[in-house]
Parts: C-alpha cells; structure tokens; sequence
C-alpha cells in the first residue's frame, strides 16, 4: 500500500514546481533546518510533497490530519519515510482529538494550521507548549478569521502569517481549486448531470465564485445567496439570478454551501426543497450545514459511497454528500494538484518568514515580493513570460 | 433466480447489495425510462421475447435491463468491454432473474467466449453497443445471424459497422441507428462523454483544468462537448481533424484549430474522440510534449496505440490507479488513462444517468419497434415522431412545458402565390 502512497506523492511532484523552486529558495537560508515543524493540513499526495520538501530542508517534521479525510496509503508512505504521522483514517471525533494533542506534545517551533485548530487549541487548553510555538501560517479563510478574533482581542501570543490572504492563494485555491473540486466530486458522488440543473450556491466569496462558475460552466442555471450585498451585486454582475435562500432552495436540484460560517443552511431549509435535491458543502465543512436545527429529519441509509438521504417531515427526501463534510477533501482528493502547487509552496515561504525570527505576535500578510516569485514560478513552468515596466512607466506610476 | 443464477457467468453473487443500491439510485433519475417507456413497453409486445442487451454493464445498463424484463422480455445480458462491467450491478441483475455473462477486467478471450454464451442463448433482437454482438454472430454464428429479428445500436461507431455490413449486402435483419436518434447523439455524445470524459481524467490525475492545453483529437459530437467544457471550465481546446468543414466549426466555435504534430507539442492533456483506430501511434510520440497526459473518449480501446507505446517505452509503471507513465526516448514520460479504455467508463462512472435516461429510451423504443413491426433488413432512422415524444416526455418531468404553434404563426405562401390553382408553373 505505501507502494500505492509513493506512486501518488511522486505523481503530484511532478506537477508541483512552484513547491520546489520555494524549497530551493528556503535552503540557502537554511532557517528551518533542525527546527521542529508541525503540518496540519488535509493529509493527501500533495501535503505529502510540502512534508517531504520541509523534511528535505532538515526540520524535524510531524504531520497530523483529520479521520474523514486522510488518505490511507499517503500515511504509509510517509511513515515509511521516517516522518512522525498523528492521522489515522476513520478516526472518531475522540479520537482525532487524541492524535491531535499527541500531535501537539511534540511541541512544534513553527506550524502550518488549517482551520486553526491546532493554534486554537495550543491557545486553549494546551498552553503547556505554547512557549515553544514561534510562529503559525494559516491556510484558510476559516482559519484566519479565528486568528482575527484572538489577535483583536489579545488572545494571541504568536505571529501568525495569514497565508490564505496571500493573492497568489486566495485568488486561485478557493477560486480555481475549489471551485472545481467541489463539484466534481459532487458529479462524482452521484454520477448526476450538471447541465440543465438548477444550482444554488450558498455565499458568493471567493469559493462560491468558483463554484458558480464551474456549475455554469456545465450548463447549470445557478442561483446565488447571499447575506452580503456587495457579494451579492458582483453575482448579479456575473448574470447570475440571486435570491433569498428560503426562496431558491425551494427550486435546487443542488444546494452548494460556501460560507465557511456554521449553521448556513438548515433542516427548514430542507423541508422547503424538491425531493431528491442534492446537498453538498464546499465552505468549512460541519456544521455550515446543520440537520439539527429545525424539524426532525430522519437520516436514512447511505443510498450510494458518500451520499446520505434525509427525509424531511413532508416525505420528501434530499441527499447530502460527504454527511456535510467538506465534499472535494471527503469523497475527492482536494483541490488540484497545480492548485496546492502554489498554496503550499506559500506555506514553505510562509514558514521560512515565521523563523526570520522578527515578527510580533498578530496576524501578518506574506510579504508581496514573496506572493510574486510564487506566481512567477508557475508561470515559468508553462512557459509564460510577462513584461517588464518600462522606465517611463515607472516614472508615470510614481507621478502625481 | 437461481435459474439466471445458474446460466449466468458473474464475479460474485454476493456483491448483489451495493448493485441494487446503485440500479435504484439510477431508477430514481430515469423518469422517462420508468415512466413513458415503461407505459408504451406495457403492450406485451415484447413478453416472452429474447433480447440480448450489449452495453456497458453497470447501474444505469442494468436498469434498462430491468424495464425490458419488466415488460416481459427475457433477457441477456453481457458487457460491451472487457474494462467496464460493474460486478456489483451485475449480481444485482442476476438476483432480479436476468442472465448475465460478464465480468470486470475479464481477458479479452474470457470477454470473447462471454459475448458468444449470449449469442448462444439464440436471442431475437440485440440492443448492441459498437455493434461488437452483431459482428460476431455474423462471423461465428451465420445460421443464427440470418434469423435475428432486429438490432438497436448505440454507438456512433457500431451505426458506421452496420452500414459497411449492409452495403456488403451482409446485414439480413432491419437495425435502428439508435444513435443517430436526435435524444442520443445531441446528448449522449455531447453533453453525456463531455462532462463524464472530463470528470473522470481530473478524478483520476487530480489535475486542475483551468489553463490547461487540452488537445481534442476528432470534433464529431464526443468531441464538440469535450471541447466546449473544456473551454467553458477554463482551460484552452486546441481541436485536431481531418475533416475541413469540422475543422472550420471548431475554429468558429472559438477553438484553436492544429495539426497534430504541433498540437501534441504544446498539449497537457490529450483526448482521442476519432472513433476510429490509432489516432495517436508509433509516428507521433516523439512530438508528445513531456507529461501530457493521453485518454480516450472514442468507442475503441486502441484510439491511442497502446502496444505502439508499449514497445517505445523503456519503462512503464502504474503510478496512480489508473494512470500508467511510459518512459519514453530521452526518459520523457507520458501519462495513458485507463489503459487506453473508455475514460469515462473504465476510470470513472460512465455518463450522467439522466444522460443515458434518455439513450436508453430510445433504445428501448427501438427494440419495441423492431419486435412490433416488420421492417426491411437494413439500417433505419429512429422514427422522429417517437424521438419528440421522448423529449417532450423528459422535459415535462423537469416540469417544462411547451407552446403548440398557432396556425397565425405559421409561414404560408399565401399572398405571394396561389397555391390552390396549381398546374401551369406559372405565377
């Protein structure tokens, strides 16, 4: 199986060369060798090529990933690798909290966060190794909006790199890559059709852009929601039809969460929807859709791998993919493998930065020099070249 | 039931639950097949009739299956490729008493022998996928082959075999090209092997489409959808045909248009949608541009030359399920999907259902039509009226309705000419 695992994690390297101009760049300052990094991403082939790429540079690395979406045969390949793996597949919630803190007692100098559970919890009840942490890059808008809270109210005691906010993340993961992998693995799921089928995506961000536009891409009509209105107007912009939710679901064929925020779309929600309407979460997982709220569903059987019914008190029945975890990490591989190419090449520059040393406690943005040379990279490996400014240029863009 | 058990050729019987689960989830977004043509099938036209149906075997196959039985048909059933068969699915149909001769990844002799137990069982009529049954019966089973009542066809390249059949003066029963049915051809192989083709390369590389070169090799409808999604998602189509006026359509459409040679050059990725055989071969693997990725859309295993590739590899591993990379001259590695099978169906799940809701139906109807009636041998269109009525049956289960033509709307000579004194030729 770990055979199964390399084969996968060599395939994605192959596709990851701005990961390895970013390890390129961080060995000739050699500030992360014999550091302690902890990983906490989704733990797939391409976190594998980050875990690899930090343990190449001579940190002491330990991974740890959830129970619904580690990937197996990655583990094994990793461990057979010599890298201290937390993740087990499958793993019950207890248990993912367990590995978690096992995780933890390794007490990372520097850590790549998702969702900021990890530094959320280090802040929490682990504070024992919160001396140790120097430093946490944070992959998700899910994760910086916590960070945000804890730095405005003085909670946070490390500098945190909000690597989601980075353009070279934030404008092509959630959009591109997101965006794509949701609904494919939606397709996937239920080998349904996409064209002609009504579509309502849930919050019109980054995520719900890409989203929309891979739906209409297939000849879906999608209706946006919204609670935001200058979200709301750059859909309407888009040609997009937009409504209040309680309206649009009432006509979905699918229902797409992209809010990241708990409790977006609920059981009333689904007593208003047409039998046999699919549902699936592309935002932060559980419980952006929260079956709990409202009248009594009745869950019923998983009718196919990764579809649930639920049955709402009017008899008619919807389906919800991935039992509304994140869909493209649950019942798909994540995001695209060039996609994560540029996320996690952030993450390195975004852990080499950390151990400059110089940062304060507080939310920071990667240096846009840095967002640049990423972008630069993969550029450069589909062969694109871009112009430089002219002197003249220059002098006009500084000119008052 | 343990009748079709007994006659059949399947993995497992006991894989059955997971297929009945799947047969009903395709069920549930069939409404035309479950509704309409169940109604029309239920004329007894087809009780006590044997049909051998020749497709894909899985969910969406298997409940075709079931509805011909339901009307009373016996049936038969075996997989149209030796890659594609769904072993749950067919337990499933065994246990609901349809025999059933096929399993997944079989050897092309076992795929061999399984086509000839169906044609053993002497069946009537055909529903044929490739024409791949009624070749074979023609070559090994003349006697049989001149009795057939009738074959429904599926396929684009099955439709162009039974045309070379006929115009050899071999084909001695009526077919219906149920592909060239505007219900299938303008979905099926549009939007059905477009959006599932694209599915199953990006499930199974977990590559991103967004800025990708994608080389479509042929712009028949296969691949007019993969083009068209492939532009609509992001990533830029560069069509390579042989044929002028598809040639133009594609550069109308908004594709770039390329031989393909300098197409391979420049590709990430590369489909094959001839229909044809050896689209990619021996002469063009030196222009493939290192790590693109080859699949095949088209009805033949070997639209890409696999044992061409085979033999100019000096190594060839499976590095992802699925996904084969042959080192080739220089150490430049290619990536083959599915070994060169159908990538929609051998890496992925096929076509949407609501897709084959509709190919399945006329398929259906087809093979109604040719036990109903007595028409000539040789190849028939699918009747247009019927053809209507399966729309209209499929739109008005989206709840879509649609306006009669007045006859104020309607274009009429009147005023230019009088029609109603005919004769003269003269205005």
């Amino acid at each position: 199986m770990s055979d199964i695992g390399r084969g996968m994690i060599d395939f994605a390297r192959q596709f990851m060369p701005a990961l390895e101009a970013a390890a390129d760049t961080v060995r000739i300052g050699g500030r992360l060798s014999g550091r302690r990094v902890g990983i906490a991403l989704t733990l797939e082939p391409k976190t594998a090529c980050l875990v690899e790429a930090v343990a190449s540079l001579g940190a002491e690395v330990a991974v740890f990933g959830s129970g619904h979406s580690t990937k197996g045969e990655v583990v094994e390949a990793l461990v057979a690798g010599g890298i201290s793996v937390f993740a087990e597949v499958g793993a019950t919630p207890e248990r993912v909290v367990e590995l978690r803190d096992r995780f933890i007692d390794t007490r990372p100098e520097f850590l790549c966060d998702d969702g900021a559970t990890v530094a959320r919890r280090i802040h929490g009840v682990r504070r024992d190794v919160l001396d140790d942490l120097r430093g946490v890059a944070e992959e998700t808008t899910s994760g910086v909006r916590p960070l945000r809270l804890m730095e405005a109210d003085g909670s946070l005691m490390v500098p945190c790199v909000a690597v989601n906010d980075a353009r070279t993340k934030l404008l092509f993961d959630n959009v591109y890559g997101t965006g794509q992998s949701v609904v494919m693995a939606t397709l996937d799921a239920t080998n349904l059709q996409m064209s002609g089928k009504v579509v309502v995506v849930v919050g019109y961000g980054k995520v719900g852009k890409g989203i929309a536009s891979v739906a209409r891409g297939l000849g879906a009509r999608v209706i946006v929601t919204e609670i935001e209105p200058v979200a709301a107007l750059q859909a309407y912009h888009e040609g997009l039809q937009v409504r209040p939710l309680a309206e649009a679901v009432a006509e979905a064929d699918f229902v797409f969460t992209a809010t990241g925020i708990g409790h977006s779309l609920t059981a009333h929600h689904v007593t208003q929807m047409k039998d046999g309407a699919v549902i699936a979460v592309g935002g932060a997982g559980r419980p952006e859709f929260d079956p709990t709220a409202g009248p009594h569903l009745v869950e019923g059987d998983e009718v196919r791998p990764q579809v649930r019914a639920l049955t709402a008190p009017n008899g008619n029945t919807v389906f919800v993919v991935a039992d509304g975890y994140c869909v493209n990490t649950t019942a798909g591989e994540g995001n695209p493998i060039e996609i994560m190419d540029l996320s996690l090449a952030l993450q390195l520059r975004a852990l080499d930065h950390l151990a400059g040393g110089d940062l304060a406690p507080g939310i920071h943005l990667l240096p846009r020099q840095i967002e640049d040379e990423v972008a630069m990279t993969q550029l450069a490996s589909a062969g694109i070249r871009i112009d430089q400014p002219t002197e003249d240029q220059i002098r006009a863009a500084r000119t008052w | 039931m343990s009748d079709a058990a007994d006659r059949s050729r399947i993995a497992d019987i006991s894989l059955a639950p997971s297929g009945h689960r799947a047969i009903e989830w395709a069920r549930r977004h069939s409404p035309v097949l479950d509704g309409f043509v169940r109604h029309r099938l239920d004329d007894d036209v087809l009780r006590g009739r044997r049909v051998a149906v020749v497709v894909h075997l899985e969910a969406k196959t298997a409940f075709l299956a079931t509805v011909l039985a339901d009307a009373g048909a016996e049936v038969v059933v075996a997989g149209s490729n030796p890659w594609t068969t769904r072993d749950d699915v067919a337990s499933a149909l065994v246990e609901r008493g349809v025999e059933v001769h096929s399993s997944r990844r079989s050897s092309l002799d076992q795929w061999e022998s399984d086509l000839m137990a169906v044609a053993d069982t002497e069946p009537e009529l055909i529903i044929d996928d490739g024409a791949e049954l009624t070749v074979r019966i023609s070559r090994d089973r003349p006697q049989l082959y001149a009795h057939l009542g009738g074959v429904s066809e599926e396929t684009t390249t099955g439709v162009a075999r039974l045309r070379q059949l006929e115009a050899a003066g071999r084909l001695p029963m009526p077919a219906i090209a149920a592909n060239d049915a505007a219900c299938k051809h303008l979905f099926d192989n549009r939007y059905g092997t477009g959006q599932s083709t694209l599915q199953a390369i990006l499930h199974m590389t977990n590559l991103r489409l967004p800025g990708k070169r994608v080389v479509i090799v042929g712009y028949g409808w296969v691949g007019r959808g993969i083009a068209g999604y492939v532009h609509h998602l992001g990533g830029r189509a560069i069509v390579v045909e042989i044929d002028p006026i598809k040639a133009l359509e594609a550069h109308t459409d908004g594709h770039e248009v390329a031989n393909l040679r300098d197409a391979l050059a420049g590709a990430d990725l590369v489909i094959t949608a001839t229909g044809g055989m050896r689209a990619i071969g021996r002469s063009h693997f030196d222009a493939i541009a290192p790590s693109a990725v080859l699949a095949n859309a088209g009805h033949h295993d070997l639209e890409i030359d696999v044992p061409a590739l085979e033999a100019a590899a000096s190594v060839i591993d499976e590095v992802r399920p699925g996904v084969t990379r042959y080192l080739l001259e220089e150490a430049k590695p290619v990536y083959l999907l599915s070994g060169g099978a159908l990538v929609n169906i051998a890496g992925g799940l096929g076509h949407p259902i609501e897709i084959m809701d509709l190919s399945f139906s006329v398929q259906a109807m087809g093979c109604h039509l040719l036990a109903k009636e007595s028409l000539p041998p040789g190849v028939h269109l699918f009747p247009a009226e019927l053809d209507r009525e399966i729309a209209t049956a499929k739109l008005e289960s989206r709840k879509i309705f649609l306006d009669p033509m007045e006859t104020a709307q309607q274009d009429t000579l009147h005023g230019i000419l009088d029609l109603s004194q005919g004769g003269d030729g003269h205005v």
